[in-house]
């Protein structure tokens, strides 16, 4: 029975990965209306930045952490205004190209300055872990599942609670009436950006001790969390996170009594079997446009 | 001065020309209604004065500024509502959240007294008041056209912008929408209305312009456009309508 918690633990830990990523790849296509193809690359680059403050300058960890994270609300901002604002008025396959444009760029810009060999990032907190019983609490698993919770519960507070969350939301439903209401629509879509960038990022720092620092991280989770949107029900924010933690106690445990090398391919065999049953997904639509 | 003066404007959707030298005005305080058949112009005049599309030639002033360049949102924020076709009630927000964010184009409003606003609006769409906390999209035809009004006069215009309130809705909902139309002509705001239901448009306008094809082809008082043939003829709905309830 002890192993049973032990998998769910560390599924859920993984999950939370996913279910942060995902929430990212949400918030771009409900404000943009195209999914995002170099959302991965947000957890890539920002773990990029943590080994160059934190392993090449050997700054200090909390400060590395702060940085890499201000990095990347730039890098989302910079994101915006190159590869979708030139494109804003066109329809969504120009947008589509340009992210898989940038997701290239963006790699093999890495493996230019870094080389193909993975980097190693220490965790964020200096003690390992502790046991309950027989389970062991990795403390990266837990500090990875502890913000997540912080971050879902303040992201909610602030889509349901502040005008700026419902400003945001109105943008996503419909561009045009927002822009009649007086609602700054490109703003809008530049905080979306960066706050994607943010939590994407985020994941991408906390996982990074787990995985490796490689230019594939980027691709890997990235699918990952695209299968969970997939499961959750596209473009639905609880279904991004329910579906992402779904996705990595699935694959925790396909891993542990199935298969360990094809720890991957369970996340698609989920996949392709919601899109053969339940296309739309754990949630569906939720928001059905009246006639 | 008039409030908003169209001089001459013309706009083309590609190699269609949807208005074609339209100049009208509105003065502070009218209410004026603008009638046609279906594509005579009468909503891209509405998109024209909002920002919405960009005319190929002639000039919109509005309190004698030239509003050439500038984008929806700036236009809103000098005080002109547009309340569109198709109500365009946000599907995911609550219906007293559409309204809240009708308040966008003022600046300096902290979120409560956004918040009183909109409950007081309620008390003149009192229909929609127990709907208030219901998702848009699950409202009716008719609470939706009310939450969009709301939502306009949210914004405090000087000029208010309704695009056929009247479409799609059943007969009882229409008269309390028009009803709703003569409160706000009461407590003088400036409204131009389009309508293709020309019965109810020139029953609460001061003056109206009738637009055939992207021209003007005839302005006057209400009761003017009422008896003039050329008008009946002109779009058959209010002919047949006015037969209908002759």
């Amino acid at each position: 029975m002890d192993i049973v918690f032990q998998l769910l633990f560390q599924g859920i830990g993984i999950g939370s990965v996913y279910a942060l990523v995902a929430l990212g790849f949400v918030l771009i296509f409900r404000a943009t209306n195209v999914v995002n193809f170099a959302q991965g690359e947000f957890s890539m680059v920002a773990a990029f930045l943590m080994v160059i403050f934190s392993v090449d300058l050997e700054w200090p960890y909390w400060i590395s952490f702060l940085l890499s994270l201000g990095g990347m609300a730039i890098y989302g901002a910079l994101f915006n205004l190159g590869v979708y604002f030139p494109l804003r008025h066109r329809t969504y396959l120009p947008v589509i190209i340009s992210t898989i444009g940038a997701s290239i760029l963006v790699s093999n810009s890495t493996l230019a300055l870094y080389g193909p060999q993975p980097q190693v990032l220490q965790p964020l907190l200096d003690f390992p872990g502790f046991n309950i019983g027989t389970v062991y609490l990795d403390a990266q698993y837990l500090l990875i599942i502890g913000v997540t919770v912080v971050l879902v519960a303040f992201q909610y507070w602030f889509f349901e609670h502040t005008l700026l969350g419902k400003k945001l939301q109105a943008t996503s439903q419909d561009k045009e009436m927002a822009s009649l209401l007086g609602i700054p629509v490109a703003t809008m879509i530049m905080l979306t950006f960066v706050y994607s960038a943010m939590i994407g990022g985020l994941a991408g720092i906390m996982v990074a001790p787990i995985l490796f620092v490689s230019i594939h991280m980027g691709g890997t989770i990235a699918l990952k969390a695209f299968a969970a949107t997939i499961i959750g029900g596209f473009g639905d924010v609880a279904g991004a996170i329910i579906g992402g933690l779904a996705l990595g106690v699935i694959e925790t445990f396909g891993a542990a009594y199935v298969s360990v090398p094809y720890k991957d391919g369970f996340a698609f065999l989920v996949l392709v079997a919601f899109l053969v049953f339940r296309p739309q997904g754990i949630f569906g639509e939720r928001v059905a446009e009246k006639a | 001065m008039p409030l908003i003066e169209l001089k001459n404007v013309s706009v083309r959707y590609g190699e269609i020309e949807a208005l074609r030298g339209v100049s009208l005005s509105v003065e502070a305080g009218e209410v004026v209604t603008l009638l046609g058949g279906n594509g005579a112009g009468k909503s891209t005049t509405l998109r024209a004065i909002s920002g919405l599309t960009k005319p190929a030639s002639g000039e919109i002033l509005f309190e004698g500024k030239s509003l050439a360049g500038l984008g929806p949102e700036e236009i809103v924020r000098m005080g002109i509502a547009h309340v569109p076709e198709g109500r365009r009630v946000f599907p995911g927000l609550t219906a007293h959240e559409n309204i809240m964010l009708g308040a966008s184009n003022r600046s300096g409003v902290s979120k409560t007294q956004i918040d009183q606003e909109a409950d007081a609006m309620f008390d003149l769409f009192s229909d929609i008041r127990p709907f208030q906390h219901v998702l848009g999209w699950t409202l009716s035809g008719g609470q939706q056209q009310m939450v969009a009004v709301a939502r306009g006069l949210m914004a405090k215009p000087k000029l208010l912008l309704l695009d056929e309130p009247s479409l799609g809705l059943a007969p009882v909902i229409v008269s309390k929408v028009f009803e709703i139309i003569k409160e706000i002509r009461r407590r003088g705001t400036t409204v131009l209305l389009v309508e293709q239901n020309a019965r109810m448009g020139l029953s609460v306008a001061d003056r109206g312009y009738v637009l055939e094809t992207g021209r003007l082809v005839v302005t006057g008082k209400p009761d003017e456009l009422w008896n003039n043939e050329d008008v009946r003829a002109a779009y058959l709905g209010g002919h047949a309508r006015a037969a209908a309830k002759a």
